[in-house]
């Protein structure tokens, strides 16, 4: 298990610089630069301010400069924000990101797993059909449309939640944002879980556990949830991914502080430290979350761990 | 996504919305409310540095005008009134300054002297600082060359003879100085903190500020959270006890409004205009602003350079009523010059702006033949502007003019701000979109886009009659003749058609009905500490 993992941190480390080098150089590639500005500048001035984040400097001596620095843990000053490192603004950004994403699956994970194994206990009814159909509405619906339906509703027909902001800890601010964000996620883990369940429940053991005279949520807890969680599995690699870039867009919408809205206004701005530094930080993420669900897959499985 | 599908939908669920009770309900009562509390919405994108040498954005200027103030401020007429300096004299020639503090304090309880002016000014012209806005002190004495790492610091035309005077040396007469001085590079700053926590010190728990408030949370591309300053000379007329600033788009920021989260909103979308005002009424604040939105043309490469009369033919053929009624709402004027419109500046309007239509277009159609085109041999133009949903609709607009008066085949084409600058700088452009929000309320901040050499002249634009009137009027004392001289030079910008105006800007804001205290200005600055709210506000 050990060599398995330090196999794939290891393994790691060159997609990390593939990642690193790939959003170097399409930054450098755009055109305009982060001091760009419709006010025109002293030469001097925008010498010393070239100087002053070695963008006078050959492009490879740039490129050398950031690799190294990286290797310290150091994405370096922010051009966007004066005197402010990239680590500061991550440290500031990624909490919040953090408290929507875990509950936003969170939310996911409790209504779309309950949804499902409901539905996957009666298929055909109309306990099957309805969430199924939500579902597919669900999946269907992008973020930036049930975002602000859910403010129209929530904030400004009902004055019940804010309509955005952040203050850290209080959960009125984290509802909405974490909502808009777990719907499609609950759509899909309720289709995953009723689709693993069916086939669970149609095993032989189950058959036997039924034969005993179990009652339905016996079978379906102790005996048909745990190879229901495989398929589950799988997905919440990429759906850790998912949540943490799509805040983005929700990010934008509620107008969050997190690090999501600082790569957008990053881009624009050409801040190529905090676009490079949120890449590779998310880049880093992917792969410690696809990570951890092979080491849940190891856990769940005796085989896969037998294989590792 | 893209932030124009968020607003789109936004726009959708609004439409769909009644105001809440609260959103468009007249002020009751005239009683201040218990909790002086305002929420403030900014531009989102903004707000890159409160350090006044630094900062160059608007959203971080409101800030800093709530956090410090010059030798002036602005009063809440919106025009220059004491601050720091409570009286002022000049010399005859108007090249040298004198000002007299007040006893104000800085937020530590230190007295604000006239070293700490002296300190700062240094500081924003010193090339080390790297600061955007070095070359907004050029006015005063040798500004430039300590900006150019010719001369040092030392050099710089302010001085401090004692403690309470502040004697300011000017390279030429500047009639826009008081003004100048309530902008953010001319705060004092407080040395001792600096020193003690170098770049740092404009966080909470370090920065030493002058103003009506103190900083207390800052959280980057968030919230600013301002309280009360006790230490302020004037804290006892200032009736907020805080001021929250959030930075938003302008989609959210309609929202939050209807929502009952903001009271004073930085601006909102042009195409709703005519909806808000049904449903929020005299809520729906606009004013002239400071602005103009300008077609810039290329007069070094073709088919423009050495082509009047093909500039002539554009700009005639494009109907700036309509394009004003019909594409944004009635907010904004007419422009036939660049210069918005100023007190005491007579604006060299065009005669021909006097013309009735048809007759205007007859005469495009001349220029246009003039200029060797006609239907067999149009135009063919691409129209550059920055991603915008509103700049879109200007430009499609004035497409679609040139198209039916003259026939032009002008393709608009929106690209990335950066790209576009980068593009505009290096003159590869025909056409582009050249609106310029002036720094201070005087034609000069206009004019000089179109001196020669100017490195914001991207449409390279040189006159030498141009230059020597601009010249003339930047040593003349007299503030009339000036002006006059100014209006000239103008009048020669139009004749040579060096850019193709449209419309001035106006401000654009939701401002709750409780929320008392504040003017409309041209130069959209709102200080939180002449606001204050009634008591029927609903947070």
């Amino acid at each position: 298990m050990l060599r398995f993992l330090l196999q794939r941190l290891l393994t790691a480390i060159p997609t990390l610089l593939v990642i690193a080098t790939l959003a170097f150089v399409l930054l450098h590639l755009a055109p305009g630069g982060p001091f760009d500005s419709d006010k025109v500048l002293v030469p001097q001035i925008q010498h010393a301010i070239e100087s002053r984040y070695h963008l006078d400097e050959p492009l490879w001596r740039q490129y050398l400069r950031y690799l190294g620095e990286l290797a310290r843990g150091d994405f370096g000053p922010s051009f966007q924000y004066r005197n402010t490192s990239v680590n500061e603004l991550i440290a500031q950004g990624l909490p919040v990101d953090a408290a929507i994403g875990s509950a936003a699956l969170l939310l996911a994970l409790l209504l779309g797993g309950a949804t499902g194994l409901v539905a996957a206990t009666r298929p055909g009814s109309w306990r099957d059909q309805l969430p199924m159909g939500l579902a597919v509405l669900g999946i269907s619906i992008p973020v930036f449309v049930t975002a602000p339906l859910l403010i129209l509703v929530f904030a400004m027909r009902l004055h019940w939640l804010p309509s955005g902001d952040w203050v850290a800890g209080s959960w009125r601010h984290l509802l909405l944002p974490a909502l808009a964000l777990a719907l499609p996620y609950t759509a899909y883990i309720a289709r995953i879980v009723r689709a693993a369940a069916i086939e669970a429940l149609g095993q032989p053991y189950i058959r036997t556990a039924r034969a005993k005279g179990l009652p339905t949520h016996v079978i379906v807890l102790r005996h048909a949830l745990r190879p229901t969680l495989m398929p589950l599995v799988s997905f919440l690699g990429p759906a850790l991914a998912g949540v943490l870039t799509g805040s983005i867009v929700v990010e934008q919408v509620f107008g969050l502080p997190g690090i999501g809205r600082l790569f957008v206004t990053g881009a624009l701005n050409r801040d190529y430290t905090v676009v490079t530094g949120v890449t590779v930080l998310y880049g880093a993420l992917i792969i410690g979350f696809n990570l951890l669900v092979d080491l849940c897959y190891a856990w769940l499985d005796p085989r896969v761990r037998a294989r590792t | 996504m893209s932030a124009s599908a968020a607003s789109a939908i936004t726009l959708l669920a609004l439409a769909a919305c009644t105001p809440g009770h609260d959103a468009a309900a007249p002020a009751a009562g005239g009683a201040p409310a218990a909790a002086q509390v305002l929420r403030r919405a900014v531009d989102a994108g903004g707000m890159r540095s409160i350090d006044p040498s630094i900062s160059t954005d608007v959203p971080a200027a409101h800030v800093l005008d709530d956090l410090f103030e010059g030798l002036t401020r602005l009063g809440q007429d919106g025009e220059p009134a004491p601050g720091v300096a409570e009286r002022w004299e000049t010399s005859a020639d108007g090249r040298v300054w004198t000002f007299h503090l007040r006893a104000a304090r800085w937020s530590n309880g230190a007295a604000v002297q006239a070293g700490d002016f002296v300190y700062a000014w240094r500081r924003t012209v010193d090339p080390r600082t790297a600061s955007d806005y070095a070359e907004a002190l050029a006015p005063v004495r040798n500004a430039l060359a300590i900006a150019e790492g010719r001369m040092d610091v030392t050099a710089l035309g302010i001085s401090a003879p004692d403690e309470r005077t502040v004697r300011i040396e000017l390279t030429a007469p500047t009639p826009f100085l008081l003004s100048l001085l309530t902008k953010s590079y001319a705060y004092p700053q407080y040395e001792p903190a600096l020193r003690a926590h170098g770049d740092d010190w404009v966080r909470p728990e370090f920065m030493v500020n002058n103003g009506a408030f103190r900083l207390l949370e800052y959280v980057i591309g968030g919230r600013v959270t301002l309280v009360k300053n006790d230490d302020y000379w004037d804290a006892a007329h200032v009736r907020l006890q805080r001021v929250v600033y959030l930075p938003l788009d302008r989609a959210a920021q309609t929202e939050r409004f209807f929502a009952g989260d903001l009271d004073f909103t930085e601006s909102f979308s042009a195409e709703q205009t005519a909806w808000l005002r049904s449903r929020l009424g005299a809520q729906v604040v606009s004013a002239p602003y400071l602005g103009n939105f300008v077609l810039g043309v290329n007069v070094t490469r073709p088919p423009f350079a050495g082509n009047r009369a093909l500039r002539m033919a554009l700009t005639l053929a494009v109907d700036r009523e309509t394009l004003v009624r019909y594409v944004r709402q009635g907010l904004y004027q007419p422009a036939w010059t660049p210069t918005p419109p100023l007190p005491g500046y007579r604006s060299p309007v065009p005669a021909w702006a006097a013309l009735p239509e048809a007759a205007r277009h007859a005469l495009a159609r001349r220029y246009y033949a003039r200029a060797g085109y006609n239907a067999q041999h149009p135009l063919h133009v691409e129209l550059r502007y920055p991603t915008d949903s509103d700049n879109r609709r200007t430009y499609e607009a004035v497409a679609a003019m040139w198209r039916t008066n003259l026939g032009v085949v002008a393709e608009p084409y929106n690209e990335e701000f950066r790209v576009q600058l980068n593009e505009r700088h290096l003159k590869q452009l025909a056409l582009f979109h050249y609106a310029w929000i002036g720094d201070y309320p005087d034609p000069l901040t206009f004019l000089q886009l179109f001196q020669t050499g100017f490195g914001y002249n991207d449409g390279g634009y040189s006159n030498p009659r141009y230059d020597a009137l601009l010249a003339a009027a930047g040593s003349e004392a007299d503030a009339t003749r000036r002006l006059a001289e100014l209006s000239q030079a103008e009048a020669i910008l139009n004749e040579d058609v060096a850019c193709i105006p449209l419309y001035y800007y106006a401000t654009r804001h939701l401002i709750r009905s409780y929320v008392r205290g504040w003017t409309s200005n041209i130069q959209d600055r709102n200080l939180s500490q002449y606001m204050y709210l009634l008591r029927s506000q609903a947070h």
